[in-house]
């Protein structure tokens, strides 16, 4: 049932043995030993294993294997390097750089626990990707109303994730 | 060192001694290690000394010859910054920076105390002990170097100085290995299944006597707003969270549940091997699982069994619908806990020429972290046994396992390593998947992670049970409150029980039914009062297997028990036709609550006014706002809240605006972080006020998603305004959970001024709020 798959992710190519319909948060987890994404519902309801491919969020606890074949995936783990490339950063300040959502959620001391912060991550690297500045309405309607279901935190981080998305975006945009 | 001695009468004089004995490897050399003593007391069983205890392993502190400081505490961060107040709290007594210190948490082979992780009172008042006897070992230290009295010393960020010369704290010890032992008291863990919580208690070791610390007016580390260590590891994805451990050999296991609470086993779904070549079905009773080197396989073919597998059907529960009836058909005997003079109010309520009475109540409800229940374990032939865990109780988690497993306690490692808040879940050290995969290695001889579904984690972890309180009192001719009782009734609140041991029929801990009375008075004013609490066993408690087991969740009992008190008084204020801040400050003279009531008030730009508005209605398409207050003392912290609510009568939709919450907890040991926890508080207050329901028919659970089971959005979310007060002479008070509490009946008061209709039940569904405004006679203004 295991076939070799090739797959990108965070700028390198991988080849992974796993049969097609494997959920991509298992490959990334297990084979790529990559756990910035993580297991909350597994029915994507939550947001917890938000990755981007090609840019876009995804939620890697349903979409198969199959699905991302040929594309670019990025979790929270090659975001600094998506930022260096995007501002042509050299060697050495690209290795002591964050993207600057990461850099914000820092700044904005955001998590709670943490858990849901990834994905919570991935959801404003896109937003901002779209919208250079968006209003807070937008950002409650990005976290809450886009599908496949709003992004959750049980901590109750949200007024801390606006905060660090309205920093974010003036740092980018600076 | 001056020789002190604490009020039992017996010395607790620290001791520093050179240790000859201990090997320490790599550049590190010498060093001044921290370590703990029981006083000789005869008679008290808690004077066990661990066996360890002279090991550099399980020194509470260490300043090394490098000027690195290591702390290491049983207790563990739980997302409410924990980590930082504590290296704060030790940086402050120590004058060092927070940054030098390096936390070890919650591993129970190399922390010293345990407790459980909820409590900053009792574990900064250790930390601040820990961190006061040493800096006197050091001050000693130099004094000796420098041939110069210990007041002749100043001490800046570490470096000692006098006579024109300075020592940094890493030459003080360089070249020697000092053991400085402080006296401690409290049980190491055991196992002890009848206590309830299979561990002796909740705060480990505690520190003794009263070495000199730090003024608060000379703080300079405490009260800033420091980082919180983990966070940038969080954000980068370099943690290594509970979830993230993996060990060779290790087999990823997936549970099939019974179909009920009560099920029995009736036969085993088959395995396809040729669909699911390496998988294999673990079965012991009624516990089953499907394991695999690969965890989509291990996924995959536990649905596959699933669909097979047949189990007895059981029905021991009410209905979520009948709940309230239920309670009420209890035979209730004495209650579990009682509080003021039985007599007395009687009397005076029974003479009464006003009196006010109502009925609060709310459903079941869920902890329902992010991440479901997730642990790994190693049980080996020779009966180690090694858990990997996000538990809140390290030392407590371990006792559970060694009665599980029947091994001795000795033979047990927990680790622990972040993971999704808990929310108070795993306060006892149970509940968990850490059983099922401890169970699941010791049967197959391998490492065993397992990972529960949100589904399974919905439905098989504890829950906070659903309640019933009957409240009344008499008012006095301008409408104050003269006498008050009130009568709580609940469940079993404190059932630690491993599901995992509980399906396989394996030894469990015991849980004690009963109730507490966790309110805090803040009303002094009312003279007579009585408070009881009653609480029966779990709902299906005589099922073969569990029925709906209860625990503890976020400011246990006072969150249920102040909703009641704050609605009633609430309710008395509008009886009264006076404002509601106003009435609560006819009630007390406690000086610290009147300070953050009128700081809050202020921030909310509150006009007096009683409830409800002259505006209020209950029927309408338009939106109509209302406001309302609550209070409460908790863990010698003061917090005031303001609601401020918008009601679509013809929708039943309630949406809270804007939140405004004020807190004085003594001295604030981080006002950012502190910022952040009553933010999020609100949140999950706002979510309980509003959505949160735990819905089950007769044998199970069935809000088992996040679509069934609802907590709160970000475009839900109300503004929060965050008020703080930071007090020097009042030590430190909790802050970390509470703001939860305090939201349900100021949205609740918030409501009755809106629409002019008393909301007692909680949550204020869209479904619930129609109902009660068709049904309920209006409140003539």
């Amino acid at each position: 049932m295991a076939d070799q798959l090739a797959l990108s992710v965070n700028g390198a190519s991988h080849l992974v043995s796993a049969s097609p319909d494997t959920p991509l948060l298992y490959v990334l987890r297990n084979e790529l030993k990559l756990s910035g994404p993580r297991m909350g519902c597994g029915i994507a309801q939550c947001g917890a294993c938000a990755v981007l491919v090609d840019g876009a969020e995804v939620r890697s606890c349903i979409a198969p294997l199959s699905s991302v074949a040929g594309k670019q995936v990025t979790t929270i783990e090659g975001l600094a390097q998506v930022w260096a490339q995007k501002k042509g950063l050299g060697e050495t300040e690209a290795a002591s750089t964050l993207h600057p959502v990461q850099q914000a959620w820092i700044d904005e001391q955001v998590p709670q626990c943490g858990y849901c912060q990834s994905g919570m991550i991935i959801a404003a690297v896109e937003l901002l990707d779209r919208n250079q500045n968006p209003t807070l309405p937008e950002i409650k309607d990005a976290f809450t109303n886009k599908p496949p279901s709003p992004h959750l935190c049980r901590c109750g981080t949200y007024a801390a994730i606006i905060d660090a998305v309205q920093l974010a975006a003036k740092t980018m945009n600076a | 060192m001056v020789v002190k001695t604490d009020r039992s009468g017996f010395s607790i004089t620290p001791t520093l001694t050179r240790r000859g004995f201990v090997t320490l490897g790599g550049a590190l050399g010498g060093g001044l290690f921290v370590s703990l003593q029981f006083p000789a007391l005869s008679g008290i069983a808690a004077q066990v000394e661990p066996a360890s205890t002279t090991s550099h392993l399980v020194s509470w502190l260490e300043i090394r010859q490098d000027n690195t400081i290591l702390v290491r505490t049983g207790r563990t961060e739980i997302g409410t910054g924990m980590s930082a107040y504590y290296a704060q709290v030790i940086a402050e007594e120590l004058c060092v920076q927070p940054e030098s210190i390096t936390l070890l948490m919650g591993d129970t082979d190399s922390t010293p105390d345990g407790g459980y992780s909820a409590g900053l009172l009792s574990g900064a008042a250790n930390l601040r002990k820990v961190g006061a006897y040493t800096y006197q070992a050091l001050l000693g230290l130099a004094a000796d170097k420098l041939s110069v009295p210990v007041s002749a010393l100043s001490v800046t960020d570490g470096v000692v100085s006098a006579a024109g010369k300075s020592f940094r704290y890493g030459e003080l010890v360089q070249d020697q290995q000092l053991d400085l032992k402080i006296p401690v008291s409290g049980a190491p863990p055991k196992v002890d299944p009848t206590s309830g919580i299979g561990i002796a208690g909740l705060d480990g070791l505690v520190v003794l006597g009263d070495p000199p610390t730090k003024p608060v007016s000379q703080y300079k580390v405490v009260g800033k707003s420091h980082p919180m260590p983990g966070i940038p590891g969080k954000v980068t994805g370099k943690t290594q969270w509970s979830c993230d451990v993996i060990l060779p050999g290790m087999l990823h296991a997936r549970m099939v549940r019974p179909a009920t609470l009560g099920s029995t086993l009736i036969s085993v779904g088959a395995l396809d091997k040729t669909r699911f070549p390496t998988a294999q079905v673990i079965t012991k009773q009624n516990l089953v699982a499907v394991l695999s080197p690969n965890e989509w396989e291990a996924v995959s073919a536990a649905r596959s069994v699933a669909s097979a597998t047949k189990w007895t059907e059981w029905s021991g529960l009410p209905g979520s619908e009948n709940l309230t009836q239920t309670l009420r058909a209890y035979k209730w005997g004495a209650p579990s806990q009682s509080r003021g003079k039985a007599a007395d109010v009687n009397t005076a309520l029974a003479h009464a020429s006003r009196t006010i009475s109502a009925t609060y109540e709310q459903p079941y409800i869920k902890h329902a972290p992010i991440g479901p229940f997730v642990a790994v374990a190693d049980v080996r032939a020779d009966g180690t046994a090694t858990v990997w865990t996000h538990s809140a109780n390290s030392q407590g988690l371990r006792a559970q396992i060694a009665n599980t497993l029947s091994v001795p306690i000795e033979k047990v490692v927990v680790r622990w390593l972040d993971h999704a808040g808990q929310f108070g879940r795993t306060t006892f050290g149970g509940d968990g998947a850490e059983g099922d995969a401890a169970i699941l290695s010791q049967l197959t001889g391998k490492p065993v992670r397992v990972q529960w579904t949100l589904q399974e984690d919905l439905a098989w972890s504890a829950s906070s049970p659903g309640w019933v309180e009957d409240i009344t009192c008499s008012l006095d001719g301008r409408g104050c409150v003269t006498t008050l009782r009130s009568a709580f009734y609940s469940l079993q609140s404190t059932d630690a029980r491993i599901v995992g041991a509980i399906l396989a029929g394996m030894p469990c801990s015991q849980s004690k039914p009963g109730y507490w009375i966790a309110t805090e008075w803040a009303y002094d004013k009312i003279e007579n009062r009585l408070e009881e609490a009653y609480g029966m066993p779990n709902l299906g408690a005589d099922s073969p297997t569990t029925g709906l087991r209860g625990n503890i969740m976020r400011t246990p009992g006072q969150r249920q028990q102040n909703f009641a008190l704050e609605s009633l008084m609430n309710e008395a204020a509008s009886c009264a036709g006076i404002d509601p801040i106003q009435f609560r400050l006819l009630h007390t003279t406690d000086q610290r609550l009147i300070d953050i009531i009128h700081a809050t008030a202020r921030a909310a730009a509150w006009e007096p006014r009683p409830a409800p508005h002259p505006g209020a209605r209950r029927t309408g398409v338009q939106p109509l706002n209302g406001r309302g207050v609550a209070i409460m003392i908790r863990e010698n912290s003061y917090w005031m809240g303001i609601a401020e609510v918008e009601v679509t009568p013809e929708t039943g939709v309630v949406r809270v605006t804007k939140f405004t919450l004020g807190l004085d907890c003594g001295k604030i040991i981080n006002p950012r972080q502190l910022e952040r926890c009553m933010k999020s508080g609100v949140v999950m207050g706002v979510s309980e006020a509003l959505k949160e329901e735990l819905v089950f028919d007769k044998g199970k659970i069935t809000s088992t998603s996040w679509s069934r089971y609802k907590i709160l959005t970000m475009a839900e979310m109300p503004e929060v305004k965050v008020v703080q007060l930071s007090r020097d002479d009042k030590g430190f008070g909790g802050g970390s959970e509470g703001a939860n509490a305090v939201c349900p009946p100021a949205i609740a008061a918030a409501f009755f001024d809106a629409t002019g209709v008393h909301a007692r039940r909680i949550p204020l569904t869209p479904a619930y709020v129609t109902t009660l405004l068709k049904g309920q006679p209006p409140v003539r203004s």
